[in-house]
């Protein structure tokens, strides 16, 4: 075995990254897609760069998924589930597995998706990280024992949290904004679902049986490796793993034709926070709604933007600014966040978001403005394909979105061609005051 | 011609001198740099190093380091303000990033070789010719502030109960506040602080500049040249005073209304990176509680077998999560602690984890590793290790750090010496510097008083479960449960959260 020298394990990484920039597609690296019969697609991102690879799965359930009354919470939870093990390879083993690869090992649960990864070194590894994982997906095994056991474990991982007043503020605004969807709780889920887990084991059964099959699935991976054999082991491992055929059916929401505002105490010293939630568009890489809605966040509210100037840079009335227009399956929310630095201010700030906000319907942003964000949107994009995990992961999270990796090189498309005009008329589309939620956080009284 | 001769005479008089006063500079008053070219990678990556922390704030003037680096970091320019620099910044999605530990500070940044000119020219003039404008700094001074008074005391208990457990660790002793400083020495600090804590310690023999990727060949000769027109001179590294050991367990409790307990605790090690035994004692910390890994005993244990939270972590030296789980680089130290963090848990299992965590640190102690776990952690640490490096900016930061520790790539060391060393080894590392009867511990909880009562009586702690449990985990809890702490009432301060952080040093207990 040659001697290791840690510098020569990223040298050929770093070589092989295209200038993603002067390439035709902003994600500049070639893919192959592949279906097994049982609908499992496959995502593979063979790169030169020696040693390393990212094996990740993507299971296109998140807490989007979590339909029933009292199963907030749930994907999350199943993700925890996702490392008990098999028969054939109980938890202990699956542990010592990983350990000795030393592999970079863990999942997230999101609004719309779950992702398990594992990065390891050596080409020679990859039929046991596709064998091992393949059987864990297929045949994963638990008893409600376990269920009882892990399930403080997500009590804990709320505790862990429970000290930060984003969260909470981010919480109210979804219950308040949403009435039937389950984008109304977080991927932690409420805390009453939570102590209810240790009796979930049938439902996690019919969960899983419902959104871990291989047509709800997608591999991902990319690194060192031979796309041929891959495929050979995928086909291999991967093959038994048995359709699901369910097709989820989410709550649609009713539109909202009334302003909603709430307010919550924290009960020890904080700086107050504001949130506003507007119902936006789902995403897609065909209207331009959304990619719209991503580059007026920037024109508009990034750090430099004239508001965000104005209220922490010059007048210094909040400590932060910023917005959350995330990318959903289903229509979700474009949401400005803002933490102050007196209580005091909170009307104020509110105005002053809705008051820019009409402006923008009134005035097309300016063209120049409009390129400098689109220069942002590609450099930080190039910017995150540093590593196999960042294209991987950046991939990930378009490929959940569509099921379809050209999603990405779409959107960055679509962005090219949206004009100011554009911009105005979806800011008129979405940003009425009776479509919005208030949320204020500020220290007061314990609840 | 004779004008000529004058003229070259001059110049060669002038160079003479200048070489000169260069030679009779001494080498660390001069700057230093680290480089990585990389061919034809599109990206550029920065680590500008200080050898200057929170450790060198004046007695009174705590948080001047991290108030002074924060204005260059989020500050104008003599000819920008930082409204300008944000727009400029914006399309070139670039930033300046600045990293503060207790002895070393990192400005970091990476930027497109496409812009690589004009970013350069910006945050070279953000470093070398600050503003230090009044809005700048009453802007990040309130933010200073506003952080220690509300948000760390508030809003992130994990990182509350570190520094706790700092403060604790390092009373009367140059890392012993919160490299943000007091509320009170902060509201004490004037942009006239900052100006002179700027020109005493930014000077080159303070500096490393660190530049990887894509550069052209010219560009660090054109680097050095700029940062040669700071002062010469340099810092000198910190006398520091010998590290406290505590005095059986010394508890810091800060009481709170909250549903969840979280700790931390540890105490001071003789060893770091560069010592030849801390490759043994990796082997154990990480068998023990290698960060946020299965691997991790303490995980095992406290969250696998008995779910009682999310996590539990050990560290044989000071650790900052980087990218992913991995170890952030340049918090580079002379003085280093073992810590263990135990992230919150319901109130109600305070007592029993905290048995649980010391008992488990006992048995590490007195019985070294098992056998069976010393080449399944060492094979993880070869294979895990090889995952750390991946960036340019990572690349980069253990260059430098490699360079700290005295090594020519710590990373390469360890793929060298870590198959050489024996189990005995391990257990003989374990004996030197670990310990189980002397730390320091701090908790973030509710009921202070109720806490200390049960420590101080040594009473059961029982633990129950939503489901049935195996036998052998019930029979283990029977020995956790009684596991006798011998706390000494003396040794239990506790103070309200509110009152963390105003003055140096741990609060006078209630």
């Amino acid at each position: 075995m040659s001697k290791f020298i840690s510098s020569a394990l990223c040298l050929t990484l770093l070589l092989s990254i295209p200038a993603a920039l002067h390439s035709a597609k902003i994600f500049p690296y070639d893919f192959k897609i592949e279906e097994l019969e049982n609908g499992l697609k496959i995502v593979s991102i063979p790169l030169d760069n020696p040693h390393i690879i990212s094996f990740y799965t993507i299971v296109r359930s998140g807490s989007r998924n979590e339909i029933e009354s009292g199963k907030s919470g749930f994907a999350h939870f199943f993700e925890h589930m996702m490392f008990k093990g098999t028969k054939d390879v109980p938890r202990e083993d699956y542990d010592d597995f990983l350990t000795l690869l030393g592999a970079g090992t863990n999942g997230y649960t999101t609004d719309d998706f779950t992702c398990y990864f594992v990065v390891f070194a050596g080409q020679e590894n990859l039929e046991s990280v596709v064998k091992t994982e393949a059987d864990r997906f297929i045949n994963l095994y638990y008893d409600e024992e376990m269920i009882k056991s892990e399930a403080p474990v997500i009590e804990g991982e709320y505790y862990a949290s429970v000290s930060n007043p984003s969260r909470r503020i981010y919480e109210t605004l979804r219950n308040t904004a949403f009435d039937l969807h389950s984008y109304k709780h977080t991927t932690l889920g409420y805390l009453e679902d939570i102590l209810d887990m240790p009796n979930q084991f049938e439902y996690s059964q019919l969960y899983q049986k419902r959104f871990y099959a291989p047509d709800n699935s997608i591999l991902l991976v990319a690194g060192d490796f031979d796309h041929d054999q891959l495929m050979d082991y995928v086909r291999k491992y991967y093959g038994p793993w048995e359709k699901s055929n369910y097709t989820l059916v989410t709550p649609e929401e009713k539109t909202q034709t009334k302003q909603k505002r709430a307010h919550y105490d924290w009960p020890s010293p904080t700086l107050p926070r504001l949130a506003i939630g507007f119902h936006g568009p789902a995403f897609s890489d065909e209207n331009i709604d959304m990619a719209a809605m991503d580059l007026l966040a920037a024109v508009a509210f990034s750090s430099s933007s004239a508001l965000y100037q104005k209220l922490v840079i010059e007048e210094q009335k909040c400590q932060s600014f910023f917005t959350s227009f995330s990318d959903h399956r289903d229509p979700f929310m474009l949401i400005f966040n803002t933490v102050l630095k007196q209580e005091k201010d909170l009307p104020d700030i509110e105005e002053e978001i809705f008051k820019e906000l009409e402006r923008l319907k009134e005035e097309p942003v300016d063209v120049e403005t409009l390129a400098k964000v689109k220069s942002n949107l590609k450099y930080s994009f190039a910017n995150s394909l540093g590593t196999t995990d960042g294209i991987a992961g950046s991939l990930a999270y378009y490929i959940n979105l569509t099921g379809d990796p050209n999603t990405v090189n779409k959107v960055f498309d679509l962005y090219e061609k949206i004009t100011p005009e554009d911009i105005q008329e979806m800011t008129r589309k979405y940003f009425m005051t009776t479509n919005s939620t208030v949320v204020t956080l500020a220290e007061g009284k314990e609840r | 011609m004779k004008k000529n001769t004058f003229y070259l005479l001059g110049v060669l008089i002038l160079g003479l001198l200048l070489f000169f006063v260069s030679c009779t500079q001494k080498s660390s008053d001069r700057l230093k740099s680290e480089l990585l070219p990389i061919e034809g990678n599109p990206l550029v990556s920065f680590r500008i190093l200080i050898n200057v922390g929170s450790a060198n704030d004046p007695v009174d003037k705590e948080g001047l380091c991290h108030l002074t680096w924060s204005i260059l970091a989020s500050g104008g320019t003599q000819d920008l303000s930082f409204k300008e620099i944000s727009q400029r910044f914006y399309p070139m999605a670039a930033y300046l990033g600045l990293n503060l530990d207790k002895e070393m500070s990192v400005f970091t940044g990476q930027i497109h070789v496409d812009n690589l000119e004009e970013y350069y020219s910006i945050i070279k003039d953000m470093l070398l010719k600050p503003g230090f404008r009044e809005e700048d700094f009453i802007r990040i001074k309130t933010n200073q502030l506003n952080f220690l008074e509300r948000t760390l005391v508030s809003n992130m208990d994990e990182q509350f109960g570190k520094e706790i457990l700092n403060l604790a660790m390092y009373e009367g002793h140059p890392y012993g506040h919160t490299e943000a400083g007091t509320v009170e020495s902060v509201k004490s600090l004037t942009l006239e602080d900052v100006q002179a804590f700027y020109s005493e310690h930014f000077v080159q023999g303070n500096i490393t500049f660190g530049l990887t990727g894509g550069y052209p060949l010219d560009f660090p000769a054109k680097m050095k040249n700029d940062f040669s027109t700071l002062p010469a001179g340099h810092t000198p590294e910190l006398v520091l005073p010998e590290q406290k050991v505590p005095d059986g367990f010394e508890f810091v409790i800060a009481e709170k209304q909250t549903p969840a307990t979280a700790m931390s605790m540890g105490f001071p090690v003789s060893l770091s990176k560069k010592d030849r035994d801390y490759f043994a004692l990796w082997i154990a910390v990480s068998h023990f509680g290698e960060h946020r890994q299965h691997v991790s005993h303490l995980f095992q244990k406290i969250r696998e077998e008995r779910g009682q939270n999310y996590g539990d972590y050990a560290y044989a030296d000071h650790f900052i999560q980087g990218r992913d789980k991995f170890p952030a680089q340049n918090y580079g130290r002379q003085q280093q602690y073992f810590s263990i963090w135990i992230r919150p848990l319901a109130n109600s299992n305070r007592h029993f984890a905290l048995r649980q965590a010391l008992f488990e640190l006992k048995k590490l102690v007195q019985n070294g590793i098992p056998a069976e776990r010393f080449e399944l952690v060492r094979t993880y640490l070869l294979n895990y290790t090889k995952l750390y490096a991946q960036t340019l900016g990572e690349r980069l930061g253990w260059q430098m750090d490699s360079k700290y520790y005295g090594y020519k790539d710590f990373l390469a060391e360890a793929q060298e010496r870590l198959p050489k060393i024996t189990l005995e080894q391990v257990n003989s590392a374990i004996r030197k510097y670990l310990n189980f009867e002397n730390l320091y511990i701090a908790i973030i909880t509710q009921d202070a008083q109720s806490l200390r009562d049960i420590l101080v009586a040594d009473t059961p702690s029982p633990i129950s479960y939503a489901g049935p449990k195996p036998q052998e985990i019930l029979d283990e809890d029977m020995i956790y449960e009684v596991f006798p702490l011998n706390v000494k009432s003396k040794n239990i301060r506790f103070v309200p959260a509110s009152q963390f952080f105003q003055k140096t040093g741990v609060p006078d207990s209630e």
